[in-house]
């Protein structure tokens, strides 16, 4: 009977020790080492390796343990589950300008524009075009560590077969490429619309906005600033894609570039290692234009910058060395030439053109050096905490009735921008 | 001298496996509980300490127009996904019945849809029922049309109610299947006797007879209505015009997305009260008490 009571004794222990492990540690950390979180992809992973062993073996400061995102979903959910249960790392990556926004909100990170060798760095990595898009009163959330720019890709031997000899750069090009290529619900122009989700107004919507505003802000404060000539521009330019049946409502059956089913389509740079892969004949094909306006400007257009970057965590013991191996690996030009030839998306850095570090990588990377021209004219999103409500109420009141012609271009715009402002004025 | 209570050997064990459920409940079940009623009543965003604030939530809930659609989403699906879940239901039910040989393993088929992943399901048909997707070739080459099945907003529900009752049809079969089992062939037998036709067997027997088993059905249908996630999210994504947003979404977009969890937590006791309500209110309705003596 003793045996059998000690044994359940002994059952009701472990058990109430294994729950309460579930629990947050709050035991103090060792502060001897620097915790990083890196995106969970091979092509990240790789480069995080080299960068962190070189750190390591330098011993230019505390040492640096990684380990990818420890997510089955999300990279956001992860991070805030972390944070919650309190077994955040001092740094991690793949954070999106908006999440990044929304962490500073609740006092989660550290505001990195105030870390002693912010300005060093960004004067080195020659990134003072593209953090004003990251900064929001004074403070940066997150530094990005790469850009990329969303483009057009067309095949060109579309192109050609319709007298066009380069990518089109205005409405009236489309238009005309349409209306010699387009045959109703068979092969369209262009695909227009991205997708349903709110993140996809920012390949389709957004990015086309800022070609024509030449890269203004569709928001500021608790106002909507898209109801104005460029966002009039861009609805009417999606208003007669779909009235003329140049596009289709969705291309979710099939990669329209391989088929032609659409002769031109925004994508990103992670799309070349897709295409390199599952459609090589294809991309062999494929040239990259910039982002259409009616009118474009000398230089590359605007466009809209899909960037993700590092956040150093308030919770951190060890916030001034984590800072310090940020500002070794995002300044050193050496690991960003790592970092380009490893993941293919370019650093966010605004010389990747001139810069003769960079040179023979762009030379026999077209498409790569595509997108490196459009770095520093590409915008991330705008900084709000409220970015999956506008871009919902982007995707529900504005570009949806374009799509189906329920409303004309000036009363979807209105009524979208109007909508925003009434959300956020209520957050306030 | 006091003497400790001697428990039986029964007695332990008895404690044992009732203790280690009564830890279990309060664990995963209890204290959740009690953190989602907290919840509902306080300001908290993850890090701070809840703030208790009233009926706040309640009232920022009721005023949310685009919860309200939500839960009008959810009775807008039941009106399509109840008609082809019970009248698919019925036809697996019935066609078992003529079966012969393999009859397991034609049940084990159509278990399939449902024990599969929603997620891929969810892929598949978002691409069947694309704009350029193969329905719409289809349709096009034959007829000269193409059906906005998920970019219209009448249509996108009943897209996602095709799906859905795509995936349970089968296993709403078999409960049907069940209840048919337990029908005594002489009712039938008698009825034929007194001249009564097919229909008039299916209505005055069959159906009345079965109806624990629609009951049930109608139960898991109302339950699966208010906890739809996977298909409108992947295959619509709430779209068009917020026409298939549900609960579920707004929950989750709500606590983790807008990183809101107490306005969520309100969210998730009244999906769960209006759940109950609806079950209450059909039970009430259309359930009948059956006896075969």
């Amino acid at each position: 009977m003793i045996a059998r009571r000690a044994l359940l004794a002994g059952a009701l222990a472990s058990g109430l020790s294994l729950l309460g492990g579930c629990g947050p540690s709050r035991r103090v950390r060792p502060a001897d080492r620097i915790r990083l979180w890196v995106a969970p992809n091979e092509a990240e992973e790789g480069f995080w390796k080299i960068a962190v062993a070189r750190w390591n073996a330098a011993r230019r400061g505390l040492p640096v343990q990684f380990t990818t995102i420890p997510t089955a979903g999300s990279s956001e959910d992860t991070v805030l589950s972390a944070l919650v249960a309190g077994t955040e790392p001092d740094l991690c990556t793949n954070v999106f300008a908006g999440f990044a926004v929304q962490l500073a909100a609740l006092g989660q990170v550290v505001n990195l524009a105030a870390m002693p060798g912010y300005a060093e760095l960004v004067a080195r990595r020659h990134m003072q075009a593209i953090l004003p898009g990251w900064t929001q009163e004074g403070m940066v959330a997150a530094l990005p560590i790469y850009s990329s720019p969303t483009l057009l890709w067309w095949r060109a031997d579309l192109l050609a077969a319709n007298g066009l000899s380069a990518p089109p750069r205005r409405y009236d090009e489309v238009y005309a490429l349409c209306a010699r290529y387009g045959r109703p619900g068979q092969r369209y122009g262009m695909q227009v619309v991205s997708g349903r989700s709110w993140a996809d107004r920012w390949f389709d919507f957004i990015s086309l906005y800022y070609a024509a505003s030449k890269g203004q802000p569709y928001l500021q404060g608790r106002h909507a600033l898209y109801n104005n000539a460029a966002g009039r521009e861009v609805a009417g330019f999606i208003d007669r894609m779909f009235r003329q049946r140049w596009t289709a409502l969705d291309f979710d059956a099939e990669e329209p570039l391989v088929s032609g089913l659409a002769a031109g389509a925004v994508r990103g740079p992670w799309d070349v290692e897709r295409f390199a892969k599952l459609y090589p004949e294809t991309l062999d094909r494929i040239v990259v234009g910039p982002m259409i306006a009616e009118a474009p400007g000398p230089g590359p257009a605007s466009t809209f910058s899909d960037s993700k970057g590092v956040v150093v965590f308030k919770t951190s013991r060890v916030t001034a060395a984590a800072f310090d191996f940020l500002a070794w690996v995002l300044g050193d030009e050496d690991l960003n030439l790592l970092w380009l030839r490893r993941t293919g998306l370019s650093p966010a850095r605004g010389d990747l053109l001139q810069n003769p570090r960079f040179a023979d990588y762009y030379r026999t990377n077209k498409i790569a050096a595509a997108y490196a021209a459009h770095v520093a004219s590409a915008k991330p999103p705008a900084l709000s905490e409220y970015s999956i409500d506008i871009q919902k109420i982007m995707t529900a009141q504005l570009v949806e009735p374009l799509m189906t012609g329920r409303r004309d271009p000036a009363a979807a715009l209105a009524e979208a921008v109007a909508r925003t402002d009434r959300l956020l004025e209520a957050q306030a | 001298m006091n003497r400790r209570p001697h428990l039986s050997r029964e007695a332990w064990i008895g404690l044992a496996l009732a203790g280690s459920y009564l830890l279990f409940t309060a664990v995963f079940w209890a204290y959740p509980f009690f953190w989602l009623a907290k919840l509902s009543v306080t300001q908290w965003r993850f890090f701070d300490t809840p703030v208790f604030t009233g009926p706040r939530n309640l009232l920022l809930t009721l005023r949310d127009p685009m919860f309200l659609q939500a839960l009008w989403n959810v009775l807008r699906f039941l009106l399509l996904y109840v008609p082809l879940a019970f009248v698919g239901a019925l036809v697996v039910a019935f066609g078992l019945q003529h079966v012969g040989r393999g009859k397991a393993f034609i049940a084990l088929c159509f278990l399939l849809s449902n024990v599969s992943s929603g997620v891929a399901m969810a892929l598949v048909f978002t691409k069947i029922f694309s704009a350029t997707g193969p329905l719409n070739r289809l349709l096009f080459d034959w007829a000269g049309i193409a059906i906005p099945w998920t970019t219209d907003p009448q249509l996108a529900m009943l897209a996602i109610a095709l799906v859905v009752a795509w995936k349970f049809v089968g296993y709403y079969g078999l409960i049907l299947y069940s209840g048919l089992l337990t029908i005594p062939k002489e009712l039938y037998d008698a009825a034929r006797l007194d001249h009564a036709g097919p229909l008039t067997r299916l209505f005055r027997i069959t159906l009345p007879l079965l109806n624990p088993q629609l009951m049930m059905v109608l139960v898991f249908a109302i339950l699966v209505s208010f906890g739809l996630f996977t298909e409108p999210f992947l295959i619509t994504g709430g779209g068009p015009a917020d026409s298939t947003v549900t609960p579920q979404m707004m929950i989750y977009e709500t606590a983790f997305r807008r990183l809101q969890p107490s306005h969520a937590a309100m969210m998730s006791i009244l999906v769960s009260a209006a759940t109950y309500l609806l079950i209450v209110v059909a039970r009430r309705l259309f359930e009948r008490k059956v006896t075969l003596a």
